[in-house]
C-alpha cells in the first residue's frame, strides 16, 4: 500500500488514472467506514495539493477548493447567502471533525444525511470534477445520483465547487436530531431567500435525510414566491412534498419525518427572513 | 421519625458474601454493629480548623494528577518485550466452530501468537457473582476452552503482536467457520419460558394478601405496562489490562472495581493461589458496575503465559459492547389500586427480564416497590428468561433505575385519577416502618425532601388537572418522582492505619477509586476518626496486597471503609495505650477509655489529659504505630434496620408540538442519604447519576438485532448519550441528617441519582402534552 500526497493537481489526477486509488481528504467518513478492516488499497491524500484548500472570490462567484474544511468555511468572510452553509458547518460532528472534514468529502461520500448538501443545493452550487483528460462541471443535484452514489467516473476527483453570485439574499439551516449536538440528522432543511419588503421575492428550499439524496422542493418554492413570510406555512400542500420519500429507521419513523419536515421548513424560512 | 429499636439480633456465624450480597433477611451476623456518629464525637474536643474534615468540600485527591496527564491507567503500563492483544469475535449467537484458519495471521508481520480454543491453556470456569463469596466474573462461561459459541461477539481467537496495529491487522486475517445452532435471541420467545427468578439469595417474589382481588375491588385503579431496552455503561475508559508473569506471580494492571475479588477469581481460573496474583488498579476511568472480570483479563493472562511475554489488552469501544455486559431489557407491569383518599390497597409490580444460562444476574426492578410505599396487598415478582446473548450484569442502580421509572409513572397516573397532588399521594402512602420487613427506619426524611424540593423548584400543586402551558411551538410541563436506592455494606472491608513520627498517618485499604472520590472521602473519614489533619493523611488503595476485599459497588464502599477505619482505630488505641509511659496520667487506661483528637491521645473521662501522638510514636521501636482490622459485622442492614436512601426529583420539560423534540431545561433533586461527607463529591455523584438517567430516558439503548443476537450500535457514533448541550442546570440538595446506624452516618450516594429522573421527565412530558410515554427511550416520534 502506498500513501500518495501530491502537491499539484496534475500529479493527483495522473495518479488517479494509472491505478485504482482511494481519494481521501479529512478521512472522517473514509476511516470510520473501514471499521477494523485493514487498509490495503493505495491512498491519494488531496489535502496537500496546491490551490485546493480555501475559498476564493471571483467576479462572478466563489470557488471552494476540495480540501477546504468546515472550519475554513466558518472562518471565511462570506455574505449572508452562505449562512445556511455556515450553520451546517457548526453542526457537522464536533469541532475536531470540522477541523479535519471537508465540504467536498461530505458531498463525495453522498450520504442521504450529509449536512452540507441542502445548503449547497439552495446556493445552486456546481461541482468541478478533474481527471487526466480535463475538467467538467455539473450541478450538485446531478452529481448526487443516489445513496452513496455520485457521477464521479473512474479516474475523476472533485477539484472544488463553484457558486455563482446570486442576487443578495439570506439563508438558514435547521437540523433535527435526537440530541443537541454531535448527531446524525433525522431531517434537515436549508432555505435561501430574497425579500421584497415583507414578501418573498425568490426562495429555494432543500430537504435532507428524507430521500435517497437531498432534494429541492421546487413546487413549494413556486407556491411561496410572492407570499408574505408570515403566511408561508398556510400555503403548504401535500403535493409540494411529493419529492420526499422518508424512511423508517432507528432514528425516527417515516410519518414522523414527513411531519417534522414541514415544521423545519417553516422554522428555516422564519429564521432566514429575520 | 419512628425510632423503635428493632428485634434484637441473633448471634450466629459470620455471613458469607453470597448471603450478604443477597441482602437476605435470613442472614445472621455477629452482634449489632453501627456506631452512631454522635457517639464518637461527643466526648472528643470539637474538631476545628485543620481537623474539621467531614462535610468539607475537599477537592479530589486524584484530580490534579488526572488533569496533568500523570495518572496511569491500566493500558498505560509498559514492560520490556511487551506485546499487544487483539480479539476476534464470533458472528453467530450459538453454534460450534468448525474451522479456524490462522496460518495467514500467524505469518503476518509482528505476530507472536495466535491463541484459539485449540491451543489455549486449560482453565477453570470463572466464578460469577453469587456463585461463591468471592465470585467477581460476569458469567461462568468457559473462556476459550472448546468450540462452542454461546453469544454473538464471543472471543474466538486472540492475536498477540509487537504493535497494536499489527495485532489488529492479523486478527482480520483469521477465518472462522461455524455450524450454527438454533439460538434464542427473541425477548418474546425467551419470555414464554421465563421463571420466577432466584436472585441474590432469594426468589424475586413477594406476595402479601391478595393483590389481584384487591386491585379488582379497588375504588380507583390503574394497570400499566412498560418496556425498557438494554443499556451499556460506556465508561470513559474502555476496559484494559496489562499483564505479565514474573517470578511466579501473575502481575496485572487492571481497571477493576474490586481488586481483591478480581484477583481471587482470576487465580481460581488459573488454578493458582490468590497470593500468586498481584492485581492493582490505582486509577479507573469509570465503572458503573461493569469493571469486573470479563474474558479479556483471562485471555490476556493465558496468552501472556503461552507466549511468555508481557501483554497489553486494550478493548476497542466495540470490544466493550461485545464482551463486557450491562443492563438487561425489561418488560414491566405496574398496577395500583387505592381508596378515594389515595391509600394504596394493592401494589402489583411484576415483569420479565433476561439473563443467560451461565449467570445468576436478574435486573431486580421491583426493589423500590418493596420498600417505598405501604400497601395493604402486594404482589411483586420478576421472571427471568434465558437468551443467547452476552451476560448481563450490574449497571448503576440495578433494578431501581428502570423500576422507579415504572412505579413512579404509575403513581403519577394514579394521582391524576384521584385528583390528588402527586406529592400528597406519596406522603399519604409513606410507610411508618418498612412495608415488607416491618423493621424500623434507621433514618428517613423523604417527606422533608419532597417539601424542600417543591419549594426550591417552585412546584405547583395540582389536583387532577395538567398545569402545562404553551409557549409558541413549545409545550411546557413539570413533573416529579421519588428516587430510591438501598443502603448496603458488604463484609470483607479492612484497613490498616500507620502513624508516622511527623504527626501524619497512612491509610491502606484494597478499595477502588473509579473517579468518584474514594481516596478523598477516605482521607476525610480517617482525619475525623484519628484527629489528624486531613492533609497529613495519605491513602493507598486499589491493590490486592493491601488489607481487605472491598468492592466499589452498590454505593456501599464508603460505608465499608468507614467501618474498617472504626475497627482499625480501636486496635490502634490499644497499641497506643501500650506505649503510654508510666509517668502519664493516661497510663493504665484501657483502650475503651481513650480517644484521639487534635493530634493527641486523650482520656475520654478527662479530655484535658492528653499525650501528643508524635510523642507516643517516638516511643515505639519501629518509629511507627500500625493497626489493622476488619470492619465489624454488617447486621445493621441485614437484620436490624430498614436502611434505604430516598429522594425527590422535579423536572421541567419542553416538548415541541410540531417536531416532538424534548428539552429538559431544569431539574431539582433533594436526597435523603444520611450525612453528606463531602459536598463537592456528592454534588457530582448526584449530577452524574441524573445526567446518566437523562440519557436513559431520552436516548440510550443498545439495539439488539433479534434475528442474529448482535448488538448493532456498538459505538458512540450510534449509541447516543447526552452531550453538554442536552444537560440543563441541575440543582441538587440533601437533608444531611446522619444515619445513626451507618458507620460514618452516610448511606451512599453513587447510584441514587440514576433513579427518579426518568419518571419525573415522563410525568412532565405528560403535563406538557397530555401524552403518556411508557417505553424508554422516549423518542421524538413517540410524542407525535
Ligand atoms: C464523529 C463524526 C461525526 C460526524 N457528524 C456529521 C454530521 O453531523 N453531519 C454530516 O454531514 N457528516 C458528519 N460526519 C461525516 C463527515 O465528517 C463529513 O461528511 C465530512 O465532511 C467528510 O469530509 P472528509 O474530508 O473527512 O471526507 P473523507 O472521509 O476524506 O472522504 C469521504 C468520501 O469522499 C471521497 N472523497 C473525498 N474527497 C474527494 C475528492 N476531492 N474527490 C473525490 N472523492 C473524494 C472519499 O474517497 C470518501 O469516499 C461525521 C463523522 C464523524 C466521524
Amino acid at each position: 500500500m502506498t500513501y500518495h500526497r501530491p502537491t499539484c493537481l496534475d500529479d493527483a489526477v495522473a495518479l488517479l488514472q494509472c491505478a485504482p486509488v482511494e481519494v481521501i481528504a479529512g478521512g472522517t467518513d473514509w476511516y470510520p467506514a473501514r471499521g477494523d478492516r485493514p487498509v490495503t488499497s493505495d491512498i491519494l491524500d488531496i489535502t496537500r495539493v496546491d490551490g485546493l484548500r480555501g475559498i476564493r472570490a471571483a467576479p462572478d462567484g466563489w470557488w471552494i477548493g476540495a480540501a477546504t474544511t468546515w472550519t475554513d468555511i466558518l472562518r471565511a468572510p462570506l455574505p449572508p447567502d452562505f449562512d445556511a452553509l455556515k450553520a451546517a458547518a457548526c453542526e457537522v460532528g464536533s469541532i475536531q471533525i470540522q477541523n479535519a472534514g471537508t465540504v467536498a468529502g461530505n458531498l463525495c461520500n453522498a450520504s442521504p444525511a450529509a449536512d452540507g448538501v441542502p445548503p449547497l443545493l439552495v446556493l445552486e452550487a456546481e461541482v468541478e470534477l478533474a481527471s487526466a483528460t480535463g475538467q467538467r462541471r455539473l450541478p450538485l443535484a446531478a452529481f448526487l445520483t443516489g445513496v452513496r452514489q455520485t457521477a464521479l467516473q473512474p479516474g475523476e476527483m472533485m477539484a472544488g465547487l463553484w457558486i455563482r453570485k446570486p442576487a443578495p439574499g439570506r439563508a438558514a439551516f435547521v437540523k433535527l436530531g435526537a440530541r443537541r449536538y454531535l448527531v446524525i440528522s433525522i431531517a434537515m432543511v436549508a432555505v435561501w431567500l430574497r425579500l421584497d419588503g415583507s414578501l418573498i421575492a425568490e426562495i429555494r428550499i432543500a430537504v435532507g435525510a428524507c430521500s435517497p439524496t437531498s432534494v429541492r422542493l421546487t413546487a413549494l418554492e413556486a407556491a411561496l414566491t410572492g407570499c408574505r413570510v408570515a403566511d408561508c406555512a398556510t400555503r403548504f400542500h401535500a403535493d409540494h412534498f411529493v419529492p420526499l420519500a422518508p424512511i423508517t429507521d432507528m432514528r425516527a419513523d417515516a410519518p414522523y419525518r414527513a411531519d417534522a419536515v414541514q415544521a423545519l421548513i417553516a422554522r428555516a424560512i422564519t429564521e432566514a427572513a429575520l | 421519625m419512628t425510632n423503635i429499636k428493632p428485634n434484637s439480633s441473633s448471634h450466629k456465624s459470620d455471613p458469607n458474601r453470597r448471603q450478604v450480597l443477597a441482602g437476605s433477611a435470613a442472614v445472621a451476623a455477629i452482634g449489632a454493629f453501627g456506631l452512631p456518629v454522635g457517639a464518637q464525637t461527643t466526648a472528643a474536643p470539637a474538631a476545628s480548623g485543620a481537623f474539621a474534615s467531614l462535610g468539607v468540600p475537599h477537592i479530589r485527591r486524584d484530580g490534579a494528577e488526572k488533569a496533568r496527564g500523570g495518572a496511569k491507567f491500566a493500558a498505560e503500563y509498559s514492560y520490556p518485550g511487551m506485546v499487544y492483544g487483539a480479539l476476534v469475535y464470533s458472528t453467530i449467537a450459538r453454534g460450534t466452530i468448525t474451522s479456524l484458519e490462522t496460518a495467514e495471521a500467524e505469518a503476518a508481520p509482528g505476530v507472536v501468537l495466535v491463541m484459539t480454543h485449540e491451543n489455549a491453556p486449560r482453565l477453570e470456569r470463572p466464578e460469577p457473582f453469587y456463585s461463591s463469596p468471592t465470585g467477581m466474573a460476569g458469567s461462568s462461561t468457559p473462556v476459550m476452552q472448546d468450540a462452542e459459541v454461546l453469544w454473538n461477539g464471543q472471543p474466538v481467537a486472540v492475536v498477540l503482536a509487537s504493535t497494536q496495529e499489527e495485532a489488529d491487522h492479523a486478527a482480520t486475517l483469521i477465518n472462522v467457520a461455524y455450524e450454527e445452532a438454533e439460538a434464542v435471541t427473541s425477548f418474546d420467545v425467551a419470555a414464554e419460558s421465563a421463571q420466577t427468578s432466584f436472585y441474590a439469595g432469594r426468589d424475586l417474589l413477594i406476595e402479601e394478601g391478595d393483590a389481584e382481588t384487591a386491585l379488582a375491588d379497588a375504588e380507583v385503579s390503574i394497570d400499566l405496562s412498560f418496556n425498557t431496552p438494554a443499556h451499556n455503561h460506556n465508561q470513559i475508559e474502555p476496559h484494559a489490562v496489562t499483564v505479565l508473569w514474573q517470578d511466579g506471580i501473575l502481575r496485572m494492571h487492571d481497571c477493576s472495581q474490586g481488586v481483591d475479588l478480581s484477583a481471587i477469581t482470576i487465580a481460581k481460573v488459573f488454578g493458582i493461589s490468590p497470593a500468586e496474583v498481584h492485581l492493582s488498579a490505582e486509577y479507573v476511568g469509570g465503572g458503573f458496575g461493569g469493571k469486573t472480570v470479563w474474558q479479556y483479563h483471562i485471555l490476556a493472562a493465558a496468552a501472556s503465559q503461552l507466549a511468555d511475554r508481557p501483554v497489553r489488552m486494550s478493548l476497542t469501544r466495540e470490544g466493550v459492547f461485545r464482551i463486557c455486559g450491562a443492563r438487561a431489557p425489561t418488560r414491566q407491569r405496574v398496577a395500583l389500586g387505592s381508596d378515594r383518599e389515595g391509600r394504596l390497597t394493592s401494589l402489583i409490580h411484576t415483569g420479565t427480564t433476561m439473563k443467560i444460562e451461565n449467570n445468576s444476574m436478574t435486573e431486580p426492578f421491583f426493589e423500590q416497590s418493596e420498600h417505598m410505599y405501604r400497601a395493604d396487598n402486594m404482589h411483586l415478582e420478576i421472571r427471568a428468561g434465558t437468551m443467547d446473548m452476552l451476560a448481563n450484569t450490574f449497571m448503576r442502580a440495578p433494578g431501581a433505575a428502570t423500576g422507579t421509572f415504572t412505579l413512579e409513572v404509575a403513581l403519577d397516573e394514579l394521582a391524576e385519577r384521584l385528583a390528588i397532588d402527586p406529592i400528597e399521594l406519596r406522603v399519604r402512602n409513606e410507610p411508618e416502618v418498612n412495608p415488607t420487613t416491618g423493621r424500623a427506619h434507621s433514618q428517613r426524611a423523604l417527606v422533608d425532601a419532597y417539601r424542600e424540593g417543591a419549594r426550591r423548584f417552585g412546584w405547583i400543586p395540582r389536583s387532577g388537572q395538567r398545569q402545562g402551558y404553551r409557549e409558541g411551538e413549545w409545550q411546557v410541563g413539570t413533573g416529579m418522582a421519588a428516587a430510591y436506592y438501598p443502603y448496603k455494606r458488604f463484609p470483607g472491608g479492612a484497613a490498616r492505619i500507620t502513624l508516622n513520627g511527623e504527626g501524619g498517618a497512612l491509610i491502606e485499604t484494597a478499595a477502588a477509586d473509579m473517579g468518584m472520590g474514594t481516596t478523598t472521602a477516605t482521607a476525610a473519614v480517617a482525619s475525623e476518626r484519628l484527629g489528624i489533619p486531613y492533609d497529613a493523611i495519605e491513602v493507598r488503595h486499589g491493590d490486592n496486597t493491601l488489607p481487605g476485599a472491598l468492592i466499589a459497588a452498590a454505593s456501599q464502599q464508603t460505608a465499608a471503609i468507614g467501618a474498617s477505619l472504626t475497627a482499625a482505630h480501636e486496635v490502634l488505641l490499644a497499641e497506643l495505650a501500650s506505649l503510654v509511659p508510666a509517668t502519664s496520667p493516661l497510663h493504665g487506661l484501657p483502650a475503651a477509655e481513650l480517644g484521639t483528637a487534635e493530634g493527641a491521645l486523650y482520656s475520654l473521662a478527662d479530655p484535658q489529659q492528653q499525650i501528643p501522638l508524635v510523642d507516643l510514636v517516638a516511643l515505639s521501636e519501629s518509629g511507627t504505630v500500625s493497626a489493622e482490622a476488619q470492619g465489624g459485622p454488617i447486621s445493621e442492614w441485614t437484620q436490624d434496620w430498614s436502611m434505604h436512601s430516598t429522594g425527590a426529583v422535579f423536572t421541567e420539560v419542553r416538548v415541541n408540538s410540531v417536531t416532538g423534540e424534548i428539552r429538559v431545561p431544569r431539574i431539582t433533586a433533594i436526597y435523603d442519604c444520611g450525612k453528606i461527607l463531602n459536598s463537592k463529591l456528592a454534588e457530582s455523584q448526584f449530577r452524574g447519576g441524573i445526567i446518566m438517567a437523562l440519557g436513559m430516558t431520552l436516548m440510550e439503548g443498545a439495539s439488539f438485532d433479534e434475528r442474529n443476537g448482535r448488538v448493532m450500535n456498538p459505538s458512540f457514533g450510534s449509541y447516543y448519550m447526552p452531550t453538554h448541550l442536552d444537560v440543563p442546570h441541575i440543582d441538587v440538595g440533601w437533608t444531611d441528617i446522619p444515619d445513626p446506624q451507618a458507620p460514618t452516618g452516610a448511606r451512599g450516594i453513587g447510584e441514587i441519582g440514576m433513579s427518579g429522573p426518568a419518571a419525573a421527565i415522563a410525568n412532565a412530558i405528560y403535563d406538557a402534552t397530555g401524552k403518556r410515554a411508557r417505553d424508554l427511550p422516549i423518542r421524538l416520534d413517540a410524542l407525535m
